[in-house]
């Protein structure tokens, strides 16, 4: 692919590029697909029951058959909400999150774009779903809607500072922003994998992570016994789907993120185990980090929104900050 | 020039916390509720009057249904009332199988109220181990009296079925079991920081403001009043068996957190106490005449239910259906402190002093 | 921090437990004996007295009596009998008070139908309603004394 990228653009290309797309797009939904049914399963299993298992073997279909309902739903749209924006909201939710995918790395050769910024790209696109967030909250015209929507814009805000600072101390070690480059610096082992040296800043960058996810315990916005589903509570069928499958494509897009910023990417944990191809040593890490991401949901209670803004910005941010500069001291001192 | 203004919001009828149909109309200003209104009366199904063409038999299925998550305590303080009012003598083993009932039913109104106050808060695993081990005692009503949740189980002079063959083992294996999983909530729920950081200091009053309103149940205790009636005005046998009675400091919502997890161990207890005590053989129904006709008079008596004291007032006018009938009934009354406490509250501290108060609404409404 | 690991420990040991819901419609419930479910009546057993009429809290049930058609006999046959189950609350007062048993429960529950028409049961289904009838109708009260 890196190869392509680099020739001039003839049609041809240009077709290859958008199949590549469309085959990323096939792929991603696919995930969707199976990751709500996978966290509808585990949260089952949590609470001592099976889960859906009635549609299809094993409960297979019974994300088909939802997005089946969903899409023959009647498409109502409240008669004093702002039309126009009403309709946009979703659409910016979910394009900043399928669009960041380009520039994330599945293994030694499989990756879209080698963007130097990689890591800046992602942190600037992701903050454009804030604004559909906040549109979306408005345009309701549903009071409900517009608390939801105007917690959401300060949690998401607030959070996407500790997420990239906590990044900081990664960048300065692999002296770079490409994500290639930061997985090569950390070829060889489980002992060479990011999270270890950089403990502080992965606890706080998954924290905030979780946080942007809109996940419980930070899923204040979306709080679905104060404030019943807040920022979408009047969209229904499928404008609902969009923002769900923005939340879940987020997900996905994140956990690649932690996969190859702290836990090596395509790397085996142990070195003679390098014969199993990379991809399967991704899916392993990236299942695990969902995995965990759903068991966080099925344990906590949901936090307040004063006690979000203080973690924020009085716990996370000062221990980002930190991490900064004891990284920096050390890599003074090692390299002279 | 900007402005704010005060935003008007209704939280319910459908609301997924409110336990119930039952509305709030909050003024907001941000965040911060400056006025809360409540409205209730939604459930409303005329209880009390209909009881003036009901004879007391009747009226027992009617008082399972307005406290629906505690039906035993309901039957049992319209049967006591009425006990009273004439005076009658109930046999030891009826007495027996009424307290270990209500113990029982204690229990499973603390768990219900345990697995939806965490549902409010977030969580969403706990309800579902509090109804798993709920299962269990409404499987022991079940066999014992046939339903589930409407029981119909007492009568005036006693109760109506008597304990089937093994029922007496089962409670008392049922017991340790429940202590263990006491133990598995805490690990759970009970040392979780984001959880202790939403109830700690929400939603606190002091003593004289509880007795002000008329609180009663952990509502009071909480606030460092020890009133239980079950050791304070003694019904039944209770005064036989040997069980404390918890008390808070604070006022706030966890220590009613702490008060009702508390309340289901020294239930325990009792119910340990009263499976050893059980005797061996005896009447279940004392002699009463086939139809009931109290003497002219008014009588009132309260018994402790989970949600605080449940009172029966009756006036007889000497027939077999009552001249007026009421219900004290402690969530209606418990409920009169919302309006204060919300004051100066945020949203999301609503729902949490909502559910630590503890309503149903079937009783708000009777 | 430790409070909330422990509760991440909790959850996950559950993932392994077993399930404990029930596999309802594939797998019918057991109701233990005492279960009082939909009513099953014997006309020959009943003798008109109207007790369940006037014991019935919500007034469900309705019947009419015709003169014995054997002309030897007193007293009256069971010609009619109605039970509402719109507002039937299965609260077994009736099965108490009816002095021969003619009309007791069964562990039936299932009455679910698309229209209320069908709610309004008369004599005829109730006497087809045979299977799985309580043995155990009146532990405690003496037949026509103290109740």
């Amino acid at each position: 692919m890196g190869d392509l990228l680099k020739e001039s653009l003839t049609w041809g290309h240009f077709l290859i590029f958008v199949l590549a797309a469309v085959v990323m797009l096939l792929i991603v939904l696919g995930f969707v697909t199976y990751t709500i049914l996978f966290e509808r399963k585990v949260l089952g299993w949590m609470q001592l029951r099976p889960g859906p298992n009635r549609v299809g073997p094993w409960g297979m279909l019974q994300t088909v058959a939802d997005v089946l309902k969903l899409l023959i739903k009647e498409d109502t749209i409240p008669q004093k909400a702002d039309r126009p924006l009403f309709i946009l909201a979703p659409v910016l939710v979910f394009v900043p999150s399928f669009a960041v995918i380009a520039t994330l790395p599945f293994s030694k050769s499989l990756y879209n774009a080698d963007l130097n910024v990689g890591l800046l790209y992602y942190a600037a696109l992701s903050s454009i779903s804030t604004i559909g967030v906040v549109l979306g909250g408005w345009a309701s015209n549903n009071k409900y809607a517009l608390l939801g929507g105007m917690r959401s814009a300060a949690q998401m805000i607030s959070y996407e500072i500790p997420l990239v600072i906590s990044v900081v101390g990664v960048i300065m070690m692999s002296g770079s922003l490409n994500l290639r480059t930061i997985v090569d610096g950390q070829l060889g082992g489980i002992w060479h994998w990011n999270f270890l040296p950089q403990i502080i800043g992965f606890v706080v960058f998954v924290i905030a992570a979780v946080s942007e996810l809109n996940r419980t315990p930070f899923d204040l916005a979306e709080a679905e016994s104060e404030l019943v589903a807040g920022y979408f509570v009047e969209y229904s069928g499928f404008r609902w789907a969009f923002f769900m499958l923005a939340e879940y494509v987020y997900m996905f897009a994140m956990s690649t993120l932690i996969t190859v910023l702290f836990l090596g990417g395509w790397d085996a944990p142990l070195p003679f185990l390098n014969f199993i191809p990379g991809l399967v040593w991704f899916a392993l890490k990236f299942l695990l980090v969902v995995f965990f991401l759903i068991w966080l949901r099925g344990t906590m209670p949901r936090i307040r929104i004063d006690q979000l803004m203080g973690l924020g910005w009085k716990v996370l941010l000062p221990l980002a900050l930190v991490n900064i500069l004891v990284t920096a001291a050390y890599l003074g001192i090692i390299n002279g | 020039m900007i402005r704010t203004e005060e935003l008007l919001l209704n939280v319910g009828p459908q609301h997924p916390s409110t336990h119930g149909v039952f509305r709030i109309i909050v003024k907001l200003d941000g965040e911060v509720i400056t006025e809360a209104i409540p409205v209730m009366g939604y459930l409303h199904r005329g209880t009390e009057k209909l009881a003036e063409n009901l004879t007391f038999t009747q009226i027992i299925p009617y008082t399972d249904r307005m406290d629906y998550v505690s039906a035993m305590t309901n039957n049992y303080c319209l049967v006591h009332a009425v006990e009273k009012l004439m005076g009658l003598e109930i046999p030891e083993r009826a007495e027996f199988l009424r307290l270990i009932v209500m113990e029982l039913q204690r229990v499973a109104s603390h768990l219900v109220w345990w697995g939806t106050y965490l549902l409010d808060i977030g969580a969403m695993s706990p309800f579902l181990y509090a109804f798993r081990d709920r299962e269990i005692i409404i499987n022991l009503f079940n066999e014992l009296c046939g339903a589930r949740l409407t029981y119909n189980y007492m009568r005036v002079g006693g109760v109506k079925w008597d304990a089937p063959e093994g029922w007496i083992d089962k409670v008392r294996r049922f017991i340790p079991y429940m202590k263990e999983k006491l133990e598995e909530y805490q690990n759970l729920v009970g040392g979780n920081e984001i959880f202790l950081a939403r109830v700690k200091g929400v939603g606190s009053y002091d003593a004289k403001t509880a007795i002000a309103y008329g609180l009663s149940g952990a509502n009071l205790r909480c606030t460092g009043v020890k009133r239980d009636l079950r050791k304070d005005e003694p019904y039944g046998i209770y005064d036989r068996f040997e069980f404390d009675v918890p008390v808070g400091t604070n006022g706030d919502c966890y220590d009613r957190y702490l008060l009702r997890i508390e309340e289901i161990r020294q239930s325990l207890r009792i119910l340990e106490q009263a499976v050893e005590q059980f005797p061996e053989e005896g009447e279940i129904m004392g002699k009463v005449s086939r139809v009931l006709r109290p003497p002219v008079g008014e009588v009132y008596t309260a018994i402790e239910s989970p949600r605080g004291e449940i009172g029966c007032y009756i006036v007889s006018n000497g027939k077999d259906k009552p001249y007026r009938l009421k219900f004290r009934r402690p969530s209606f009354v418990n409920l009169q402190i919302l309006p204060k406490l919300l004051v100066g509250e945020t949203m999301t501290n609503l729902i949490t002093i909502l559910g630590g108060i503890d309503i149903v609404v079937g009783e708000v409404d009777c | 921090m430790k409070g909330i690991i422990k509760g991440l420990g909790v959850t996950f040991k559950s993932m392994t437990k077993k399930n404990v819901t029930y596999a309802y419609p594939d797998v019918p419930i057991e109701m233990p004996d005492r279960f009082r479910g939909i009513q099953y009546f014997e006309p020959d057993k009943c003798i008109v007295c109207n007790q369940c009429v006037r014991i019935c809290p919500t007034e469900c049930i309705t019947l009419t009596g015709k003169p014995n058609p054997d002309p030897e006999k007193k007293g009256k046959v069971i010609d009619t009998y109605d039970i509402n189950f719109e507002i039937c609350i299965l609260c077994d007062l009736c099965t108490e008070v009816c002095p021969t048993e003619a009309i007791v429960m069964t562990n039936n529950f299932e009455l679910s139908t698309y229209s209320r028409d069908d709610l309004f049961k008369n004599k005829e289904w109730l006497y087809a309603n045979n299977t799985k009838i309580r043995k155990e109708n009146n532990a405690a009260t003496p037949k026509g004394g103290a109740k």
